[in-house]
């Protein structure tokens, strides 16, 4: 008897039966709802621990404003310590939450078509953004006398172009573009952005990856010509997309901006990285194979990007978000965000506090002004549609 | 084209059941290893996710040995365990949602069809067709526009929530319609015209003789309304808002940065959940009366 | 006394007009707009209208992805049809009845796993130094490292695996419900195994067929994780085109424009296929047509 038979002898049955269907109506239909009542219950439940109301407790800044109970992140991934958002709801009692973008690009997207209704308090914009963003009006205007360990930043590191006077951002560390291979598989040392092409064009051809962010892309094609990369003629775009979508994209193996932790697997013979990322990856190689791969800073040129903090116009939490700028431009617990992340914070001292920590690879995170020197940071301008299609027709060589 | 009865063939009356004979020829063995392999095939990565939740290493893709190490931070990972309740709440809700109004429409398609059918059903049609990504910026441009429960001044509910809750019931709630018309419209209205016949007032016929007819198929829609829930990612990305992020998100970002174990460890822990969860409606409906058989079909979407 | 025609379906009308059709009309709206300059911040700009937008998104780069995006998504939906057809025949109809159920079950377990989780296990599995290559590598067959991930074949390889059980399902369905009398009678008829699944299994079973491929094939095309996870730089799907225009390109009116386009060309795949589809099954039919010639008196 097929099911349906089943259901209609019983429907059609005596009394006796129909009160059996109705039973185990119920018994269904019951466990249904007691089940997800006590799942949706139990996930209620779970949620008021959370929630401390948090006092001032003046924490090291003397903090007189009353903190708020919760602290959202829009942020990168693997950027802090979770250890330092430990502390700091320790030490002021706002919990923390963050939600994770890959891109600027990303981000903007969806704090303005949100238009104010992310709920987001703190971001972290790539310096060269916060012009647009703040156009956008998506940024406020920080009051730096709420920020006294302020001026534990070098001064090199504040009042930088992109927001001069730092009235929607504080530096929260900055870094470069690099890459780092596999000598097993490239013969020979790289050394300039050139033999990076060369070696993705040859023994690294299918096997190499760049990172997936359309400046860094076309990055490779100008700092390898001598081309100023945030350049807005059109002759040098066209060069720039001729070559990355034809004689650089069929090499690709993957537009990936953390290959770094990859190295453990082997994934990429070579990688175009960001000098914090290469750093976690050879830590940890580091055990098993140290001299496999190697690493090498862009030559003769190559990028300077500052990463920051920001509150944004619509944030909730505003005490708490300058509670926290406040406690991470300490020394102290810079040093240790630091040796998680591997940036140069820019905090005075920093430097000499992790080689007394004896923190590894330190020629990573430290550079030299010879080195700085040939550093360029980029620009959000005309260009960046146009790079932006080169990346989009990159991708679709690559994948053909 | 003629048909061809070969000589002495017994034609065998239809009426006389054929006993499951266990053909063991090679046919079936080759049906069998099939089948294994299909099964493994599903399974590996599953496996290698419960085997790798015990690597004590830092990341989820280079072993280094085994160990407990990411169960036992797990209850100290607030953003985990965030999205993990954000997740669970968005699932119960939207499927709710989806089932409740998905069944109403399957019956008012199987029951009172009319030349609003073309139309609805178009839609319902559009809903599967159009990828995830038009939805999920579509919903996300729109929510913003008319802000109300969808904006921060909701003070009800965690205007996220409200967010993530219509966002997955969208399409759920096609598949449950779809579903329950299947349902429906292979049985016969003659039931409740009896039922009718013998006095039973509208309500009554509802609850019991179509409901229960129905119930398997809004018992599957509910459980895929809800799986497909939890599993949504491009639509949560986009809509999501702070402190409301379902799980799927904080693994897609986890993705394009870098995986811990701790996600192999929780959802090793969540298959077990659901394993176990499964077996709770499993014995439950089994103590009911159904046949085993019945209550997988139930479960699977298959009765 | 009847509830109102079409009253029931209210709430769901009510749902899908908000959720769905005016946001989605808003998209189409949108596509036909366009991108103002880049330093007033906006994405978008909709007070001149124009096909403009349409242009640029049936370009070059866009239809290319589109066909290797097809490309994908064809196969896959086949592959998961040869895949999963005997293993549904064999549940359906070769297992004891008492089994089917838990069986069916377990092909269940693995899609309540979150998807994104499923995929990256296969990640595990495919890394060039991972569990496949280490049993290869001691069972003596391998030294080079793996070469399957972040390619074409791991893509194909994710796709099928996460849209199999979807295939499974309704295929299970069709041939669950089949009548084992019909293929019964075949049989007695002197039709030989094979000749009653082509032309009594399949045929009826048809329904379940569609509906599976119909299944897989239409949220694969517009799928664009599982290639983002398995295929590094080959896994460059349309979705994520259409994706990357509305979050990196910030060009809402060329998105919206190449999201309409995707829908489009979906539905005339599907279209296309289904064309085919009815056209086979006519010439098959008169194939087998029976003329009854008139008795002579």
């Amino acid at each position: 008897m097929t099911d349906r038979d089943e259901q209609i002898t019983r429907i059609l049955a005596p009394r006796s039966t129909a009160e059996q269907v109705s039973r185990r109506l119920f018994l269904k239909g019951g466990t249904v709802a007691l089940f997800s009542t006590s799942v949706l219950l139990a996930a209620c439940g779970s949620d008021d621990t959370t929630g401390d109301p948090g006092p001032s407790t003046g924490g090291s800044t003397g903090a007189p404003a009353e903190l708020e109970d919760q602290l959202n992140f829009y942020h990168w991934a693997e950027y802090d310590d979770p250890k330092v958002f430990k502390q700091f709801t320790d030490e002021f009692g706002p919990t923390t939450k963050i939600d994770i973008y890959a891109s600027n690009e990303e981000m903007i997207a969806k704090l303005s078509a949100a238009e104010g209704t992310s709920g987001y308090d703190i971001v972290v914009p790539t310096g060269v953004y916060i012009p647009q963003m703040a156009t956008l009006g998506l940024l406020s205007e920080l009051d730096l006398e709420r920020l006294p360990n302020f001026s534990n930043l070098e001064t090199q590191y504040t009042n930088q172009a992109w927001d001069p006077g730092n009235k929607y951002s504080v530096c929260k560390d900055w870094g470069s573009t690099g890459w780092i291979y596999d000598t097993t598989v490239i013969d020979g040392e790289i050394n300039t952005w050139n033999d990076f092409i060369a070696a993705a064009q040859g023994p690294a051809s299918g096997q190499t990856s760049v990172l997936d962010a359309p400046g860094d892309l076309a990055g490779i094609y100008f700092w390898a010509n001598g081309i100023d990369w945030t350049t807005e003629e059109q002759a040098d775009l066209d060069a720039c997309g001729q070559f990355i979508v034809n004689d650089l994209a069929p090499h690709l193996k993957a537009f990936d901006s953390y290959p770094g932790i990859a190295l453990t697997q082997g994934n990429y013979a070579l990688s175009q990285v960001w000098n914090g990322d290469a750093r976690q990856g050879l830590i940890a190689v580091g055990d098993k194979d140290p001299d496999r791969y190697k690493w090498g800073l862009g030559a003769p040129k190559t990028e300077l990007w500052m990463d920051n903090w920001s509150i944004l116009a619509e944030a909730q939490n505003v005490n708490a978000a300058y509670a926290w700028i406040d406690f991470i431009l300490q020394p102290e617990i810079s040093l240790k965000d630091l040796e998680f992340h591997g940036y140069n914070t820019g905090i005075s001292g920093v430097k000499e506090a992790a080689e007394a920590a004896d923190f590894p690879f330190l020629d990573m995170v430290f550079f030299d002004d010879a080195q700085v020197a040939t550093f360029e940071p980029g620009a959000v301008n005309n260009a960046t549609e146009t790079l932006v299609k080169i990346w989009d027709d990159a991708r679709a060589a690559a994948g053909a | 084209m003629s048909i061809d009865v070969t000589a002495g063939q017994q034609v065998r009356a239809s009426s006389e059941a054929v006993p499951a004979k266990p053909r063991r020829d090679l046919t079936t063995l080759l049906f069998r290893i099939w089948a294994i392999a299909i099964y493994a095939f599903l399974f590996l990565p599953i496996l290698i996710i419960v085997v790798y939740s015990f690597n004590r290493g830092r990341a989820l893709l280079a072993w280094e040995g085994f160990g407990l190490d990411w169960y036992t931070t797990l209850p100290d990972n607030p953003v985990i365990l965030d999205a993990i309740t954000t997740s669970l709440k968005a699932a119960v809700g939207s499927a709710i949602i989806a089932t409740v109004v998905g069944s109403l429409a399957g019956i008012g398609l199987a029951r009172r069809p009319g030349r609003w059918v073309v139309v609805f059903m178009a839609i319902v049609f559009l809903v599967l067709v159009t990828p995830e990504i038009v939805d999920a910026i579509a919903l996300l441009i729109w929510y913003v526009r008319i802000k109300g429960p969808f904006g921060p001044s909701n003070t009800l509910v965690n205007y996220g929530l409200v967010r993530l809750w219509m966002g997955h019931a969208l399409f759920s709630t096609a598949v449950v319609t779809l579903i329950v018309r299947a349902r429906l419209a292979g049985l016969d209205e003659s039931l409740e015209e009896a039922g009718a016949d013998l006095y039973a007032p509208p309500w009554r016929r509802f609850r019991q003789i179509t409901l229960p007819l129905m119930l398997p198929a809004v018992l599957a829609g509910a459980l895929l309304a809800f799986s497909l829930s939890l599993d949504n990612t491009i639509i949560s990305t986009f809509v999501s808002v702070a402190g409301a992020s379902p799980w799927p998100v904080y693994v897609f970002s986890a993705l394009r940065s870098i995986l811990r174990p701790e996600i192999a460890a929780v959802s090793t822990l969540m298959l077990l959940l659901t394993l176990l969860a499964l077996s709770m409606v499993a014995l439950v409906l089994r103590r009911g009366g159904d046949s085993a058989e019945d209550v997988a079909k139930t479960i699977t979407g298959a009765g | 006394m009847k509830a109102p025609r079409f009253g029931l379906a209210i709430p769901a009308w009510v749902l899908f007009v908000l959720f769905f059709v005016i946001p989605v009309g808003f998209i189409a709206y949108y596509s036909f707009g366009y991108k103002p300059f880049f330093l007033t911040g906006r994405q978008l700009a909709t007070d001149e209208l124009s096909f403009g937008r349409y242009g640029e998104a049936l370009s070059g780069t866009f239809l290319q992805t589109f066909r290797s995006t097809l490309q994908i998504s064809v196969l896959g939906t086949l592959l998961c049809l040869v895949l999963g057809f005997p293993f549904a025949y064999w549940l359906a109809i070769r297992v004891d009845p008492r089994w089917r159920g838990l069986l069916l079950g377990i092909v269940i377990v693995p899609f309540w796993t979150n998807f994104l989780v499923r995929t990256i296990g296969w990640r595990i599995l495919l890394s060039p130094e991972g569990p496949f290559w280490s049993i290869l590598h001691t069972l003596g067959l391998r030294d080079d490292p793996l070469a399957v991930l972040d390619t074409r074949f791991a893509v194909q390889l994710g796709v099928v695996y996460n849209y199999l059980p979807l295939m499974i399902l309704p295929l299970f369905v069709a041939l669950d419900r089949l009548e084992p009398t019909l293929r019964e009678a075949s049989k007695d008829l002197g039709a030989s195994r094979f000749k009653t699944l082509r032309q009594v299994t399949i045929p009826l079973a048809m329904p379940g067929i569609i509906a599976g491929t119909l299944l897989v094939f239409i949220p694969l095309s517009g799928d664009y994780i599982t290639a983002a996870v398995l295929g590094g730089a080959k896994g460059n799907m349309v979705g994520r085109m259409v994706a990357a225009q509305f979050l990196t390109a910030q060009n809402w009116a060329l998105g919206s424009a190449m999201a309409m386009a995707l829908i489009a060309m979906i539905m005339l795949t599907v279209g296309v296929f289904a064309v085919i589809g009815l056209t086979a099954r006519a010439l098959a039919r008169r194939s087998r047509r029976v003329v009854l010639t008139e008795v002579p008196a």
